[in-house]
């Protein structure tokens, strides 16, 4: 079976342990901090932080490399993107495409920004259990005024748990729904446009039966969309302040840079 | 535990799926419910809970009315309910975040919940799926999980719809061996099948056909009256013994559990004569 990517990975690190509130803090913080060192030094800064983080963690580095793949081709093109078409000093020429050092300079810091994001995305889902992630968000949401927009913190985080949820199982009716369809002697070879409608409805049919299904057993399981705890126990440590002020110091650091 | 008087149902816009009801589940008693596709074993289950309330007449839990929606919580609490389909009851992304989910919802604290959550993963042996995602379990394996989901939650009774329909036929047997434990623990189990042959343990069965409870009694006598009854599903064993009765050949309830017993009958029945 094919990975998931940003798949948690079980473990007992100091970074495991850390409270996922300030794990989401400091990924929060390490975003802006990406995109505001313009240095090399500051960006190789930045490198070495994931680095140290990924060895603390004690997660296999293939991890963080799943979570940057996907996006390659991506990273790659507005890294030519940038390497070709900004203004500057020419590098070389490939008819009437001069690759410019100016372009080299920004594409790399581009390209070194988006990958970034990506490693620190991937240590806090690495290290913290999924549903520990949720109740951190809902525990940093739970003082807005939320009731304003009709909906609570505890019903926001069961929906982000659910829907994580529910994506398998719409791939996995899809296929199905495919495959029965394909029974019946639909060609999908042929034309989109007809296909898409026959699969749709089915589809859509065999979901909402799902989708009734499940909100039956979650009611039967006593859900009420009301106030509810959560297993991961919330607590900031003595170790959570202290990251939270190292990691401070070091983006005083990077942006002096 | 839970009384059923009176008890009507119809679905919105379709014909009624319970018909005047009257049951009562004794504290700790295993009672089977079986009937044919569409008789409205799975309404009856729903009304257990409170999941749906009755038109006419009540169901009361421990003396609690469903229809008393700031009783449904401790009602709840008091019944689970494990569906026929394990892939669609599950909200954790792994088993272990499953489990903890109706013990989050009773409010309970942290700590107690991770107690909870550790013993019923090392009871129901699944302490080595703790962070897999159930949907990448077996059936068998996802049936356990979903049972476990519900024992969290500590109730006094267990509602069964169907559990084993989408099983092999080798891991229906554990998750029925399970339940069957569950018994012996006192619980109370309420178990919804079309298979007569899953029922050697209950101490009563009520048959249902078109909404209405149409025999009851213990599994033994209903085993004598069963067969000619057209659309129930027949397990081979018992369909066996009808046969044989027609030819006034008797192979006693008992013996129909296992093809082993079944065939030390046939054998003592012949050495006989
Ligand atoms: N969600 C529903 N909406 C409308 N009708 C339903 C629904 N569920 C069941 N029914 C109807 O109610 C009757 C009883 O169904 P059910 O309780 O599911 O029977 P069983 O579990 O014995 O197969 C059937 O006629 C069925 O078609
Ligand atoms: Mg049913």
């Amino acid at each position: 079976m094919k990975e998931p990517v940003f798949s948690y990975v079980p473990g007992t690190s100091l970074l495991h342990r850390l409270d996922p509130r300030t794990k989401l803090a400091a990924v929060m913080l390490l975003g802006v901090l990406t995109f505001r060192a313009e240095s090399f030094t500051g960006i190789g800064a930045l490198f070495v932080l994931f680095f140290t983080l990924a060895l603390l963690s004690g997660v296999p580095l293939k991890v963080f490399a799943r979570a940057v793949r996907p996006m390659v081709l991506f990273i790659t093109f507005i890294f030519l993107a940038q390497l070709f078409f900004t203004e500057g000093e020419a590098l070389a020429s490939f008819g009437a495409l001069q690759p410019s050092l100016e372009g080299l300079e920004n594409g790399t810091r581009i390209a070194s920004r988006f990958v970034l994001l990506l490693l620190f995305a991937a240590v806090l889902t690495a290290s913290t259990n999924p549903s520990a992630i949720t109740a951190g968000i809902e525990r940093m949401l739970r003082p807005l005024p939320l009731r304003w927009l009709g909906v609570t913190s505890f019903e926001l985080a069961t929906m982000m748990n659910l829907s994580i949820a529910f994506l398998p199982l719409l791939f996995e009716r899809v296929e199905r729904t495919k495959a029965a369809q394909a029974a019946r002697g639909m060609d999908f070879g042929k034309s989109p446009f007809r296909s898409i409608p026959a699969l749709a409805v089915p589809l859509l049919r065999g979901l909402v039966r799902d989708a009734g299904e499940l909100a039956l057993a979650m009611e039967s399981r006593g859900y009420q969309g009301r106030a509810r705890t959560s297993m991961h126990e919330l607590s900031m440590k003595g170790r959570d302040w202290a990251a939270l002020l190292v990691l401070l110091l070091f983006s005083i650091l990077v942006l002096g840079l | 535990m839970i009384r059923l008087e009176n008890v009507s149902y119809s679905y919105p816009g379709g014909t009624p799926a319970l018909r005047n009801i009257n049951l009562e589940i004794e504290e700790g008693e295993f009672l089977g419910i079986i009937g044919r596709n569409g008789s409205g074993k799975s309404t009856l289950a729903l009304h257990l809970n409170g999941l749906l309330r009755p038109e006419k007449g009540k169901v009361t839990v421990r003396g609690l009315d469903t229809r008393d929606f700031a009783r449904l919580p401790e009602i709840r609490k008091l019944v689970g309910i494990v569906f026929q389909n394990p892939e669609t009851q599950f909200v954790g992304r792994t088993v272990e975040e499953d489990l903890a989910f109706g013990p989050e919802n009773l409010c309970l604290s942290p700590a107690e919940i991770r107690v909870r959550v550790d013993r019923v993963l090392a009871e129901t042996g699944l302490e080595k799926y703790r962070h897999r995602s159930p949907k990448t379990l077996s059936g068998g394996q996802g049936q356990c999980t979903a049972l476990a989901g519900v024992l969290t939650m500590e109730p006094e009774c267990l509602v069964f719809d169907e559990v084993t329909s989408m099983l092999d036929p080798g891991s229906g047997t554990a998750v029925l061996k399970r339940i069957e434990g569950l018994r012996e623990k006192g619980k109370t189990i309420v178990y919804v099948t079309h298979n007569l042959e899953e029922l050697h343990a209950a101490d009563r069965v009520i048959v249902m056909e078109q909404g209405k409870i149409v025999r009851e009694g213990q599994p033994e006598k209903l085993f004598s009256d069963l067969p000619g009854d057209p659309g129930l599903a027949l397990p081979s064993l018992i369909e066996l013994a009808a046969q044989l009765r027609a030819h006034g050949i008797h192979v006693p309830w008992e013996k129909t559990r296992s093809p082993e017993t079944f065939a030390e009958e046939i054998c003592r029945l012949f050495s006989k004569t």
